[in-house]
């Protein structure tokens, strides 16, 4: 085997296979097993991020992101039907972020202070965009917002506190600590696994620069960007839900003919019931 | 008393074994395919489920958000969903507005606080059981042939048929390899509390260290199936129409369908016109 040092195609698929079925077994679990409170602070295994970083420090980073997003996405979500519309893309697009740009940090995944401080950056990355994106959903949520005595204060102490016991205790313990312990120790085994060389100084696609910054920017934007739809979309049904009160005529209108479907495609599946 | 809590302990316990939630998330995938809401078209499906999971978040009317919880409630029990995930959703809607408002308590709120979490908690449990309804109730084939009619990335379809597949076989691996661990290691005292720490630390580092050859074997699971999907042409089939079009052909919009989507309509029509009456 000669010169090829990047990855092909199919095996940017096995990354992605390999991330997705690891990382989505992962946050099944997490889903699974319940949250234990100790008065405020909150003990949730919540991240088995390490999985995803290890394997975006090892392999192509593009691949292990958007497997874990979408594992995360298929088997904790869609699998349990825990399934949240438009607040999954906030969490796909940060999970795809964090992990892209930890594993593009790492350039050598011997050195350890690296790996360090690129599992730590991906994580706060990861927290930091989750909650200003969750801040900002409870306010659309709640229109009133500012009006509720002590609930703008409380979402913001409860959002902030969450990130820092996050960053602190799942940061550290689950992801630091497992990916300092994972990525020497399977640094040049799992690579020969799916026929490919580990990375080295020279293989590695080059540090963190301009490109992934604006690249992830724009995804954050896409992200912050569904929360402001909900907003404009606001306006729009407001103006529908006002149409459809002033007009009760209209209303009736509907739900008779609604009802007079109903019938027909009752009468229509009794006989078709008979004939069969 | 002593008694009856450690009995409850250990009842707790054991529905938390690892078969015991294995049997949950199949029981969701796969035992539930005889059900009203299994045998809908995935098509209609989802575009019923779009409306429920995008609307109430716009809604701030009582009578039309209780009368979309209360279809979407109908429809989780015809769907016959595991004990598990109501469970889990339960958990879930304290979790984003019960906490809410123990906090804004604790912040001098009162209980004129309590109407809007009342109509923030519609919110999210009506989108949360139209979610359960339509991704527990639905064959996971279906479900990803339906995604796949909407034009969604192939490779999401394949990750969710793959994704059932595999994940009896993965947590099976996840739990001989724990299991193995445990045996070869041994786990300090827990009978004081400094112990119960040192019980958890040791666990949670018996998990981290499974996942190491877990990886290492699930690498090699991986390859052969890129390999076994390459020897098929799967990259090019994925984006081939005429492939598509085959695969897609089994799927039906039946009467039954239309009736599903009537009812709502109905259901929905008949909440907006209460509204304007009261």
């Amino acid at each position: 085997m000669t010169g090829k040092k990047t990855a092909t195609q199919s095996q940017k698929l096995m990354v992605f296979v390999l991330t997705m079925s690891l990382y989505g077994l992962a946050t099944l679990f997490t889903e699974l097993i319940p949250k234990f409170q100790v008065g405020i602070v909150e003990f949730s295994v919540e991240y088995f991020l390490f999985i995803p970083l290890t394997l975006a420090m090892l392999f192509d980073p593009m691949s292990a992101a958007l497997g874990a997003a979408t594992g995360e996405l298929v088997f904790s979500e869609i699998m349990l039907g825990q399934f949240g519309g438009l607040g999954e893309l906030e969490k796909f697009i940060t999970v795809t972020i964090g992990v892209y740009i930890a594993g593009r940090m790492v350039k050598n995944p011997k050195n350890a202070k690296m790996v360090g401080i690129a599992a730590m950056t991906g994580v706060i990355l990861q927290l930091l965009m989750g909650t200003v994106v969750d801040i900002l959903k409870v306010q659309f949520a709640v229109t009133d917002f500012e009006a509720v005595p002590g609930l703008p204060e409380s979402v913001f102490a409860t959002e902030g506190f969450a990130f820092l016991n996050d960053v602190l205790f799942s940061g550290i313990l689950f992801c630091l600590l497992p990916t300092l312990f994972l990525v020497p120790k399977l640094y040049g085994k799992i690579e020969p696994l799916l026929g490919m060389w580990p990375r080295t100084e020279e293989t590695a696609l080059g540090g963190v620069n301009g490109k992934v910054i604006a690249g992830s920017l724009i995804g954050f934007a896409v992200a912050v960007g569904a929360e402001m739809m909900a907003e404009s979309g606001l306006s729009l049904i407001d103006w529908e839900a006002s149409w459809a009160e002033s007009g009760t005529a209209l209303a009736a209108g509907m739900a008779a003919a609604a009802a007079l479907a109903v019938i027909t495609l009752l009468v229509i599946r009794k006989r078709g019931s008979v004939e069969a | 008393m002593e008694g009856l809590k450690q009995k409850l302990s250990e009842n707790i316990l054991d529905k938390f074994s690892m078969d015991f939630l294995r049997n949950q998330v199949l029981k969701n995938a796969y035992g539930n395919d005889d059900t009203v809401i299994a045998r809908l078209d995935p098509r209609i499906l989802l575009v019923w489920y779009l409306f429920f999971a995008v609307v109430p978040w716009f809604s701030d009317n009582l009578v039309f958000l209780a009368a979309s919880f209360l279809l979407v409630a109908v429809t989780t029990i015809l769907a016959r969903v595991a004990g598990l995930v109501l469970f889990l959703f339960g958990i879930g809607v304290f979790a984003q507005t019960g906490y809410l408002f123990l906090v804004s308590l604790f912040f001098g709120g009162n209980a004129q606080t309590i109407l809007p979490l009342l109509v923030l908690t519609l919110k999210v449990a009506t989108v949360s059981l139209a979610s359960i309804t339509v991704f527990s109730g639905l064959d996971p084939d279906r479900l990803s042939n339906g995604l796949m009619w909407y034009g969604c990335p192939e490779r999401l379809s394949f990750s969710i048929s793959y994704a059932y597949r595999m994940l009896p076989m993965l947590m099976e691996e996840f739990q001989n390899v724990l299991l193995s661990y445990r045996l070869r290691g041994c786990a300090p005292d827990a009978s004081t509390f400094m112990g119960k720490i040192r019980n958890l630390i040791y666990q949670v580092k018996v998990i981290i260290h499974s996942f190491y050859p877990l990886m290492l074997n699930t690498a090699k699971r991986s390859r052969t199936t890129v390999e076994a999907l390459e020897l098929k042409g799967y990259r090019y089939a994925a984006v081939n129409k005429e492939v598509k079009r085959m695969k897609l052909a089994s799927l039906r919009v039946t009467n039954d369908d239309l009736l599903f989507l009537a009812v709502s309509v109905f259901w929905i029509a008949l909440a907006v016109l209460v509204n304007t009456l009261l």
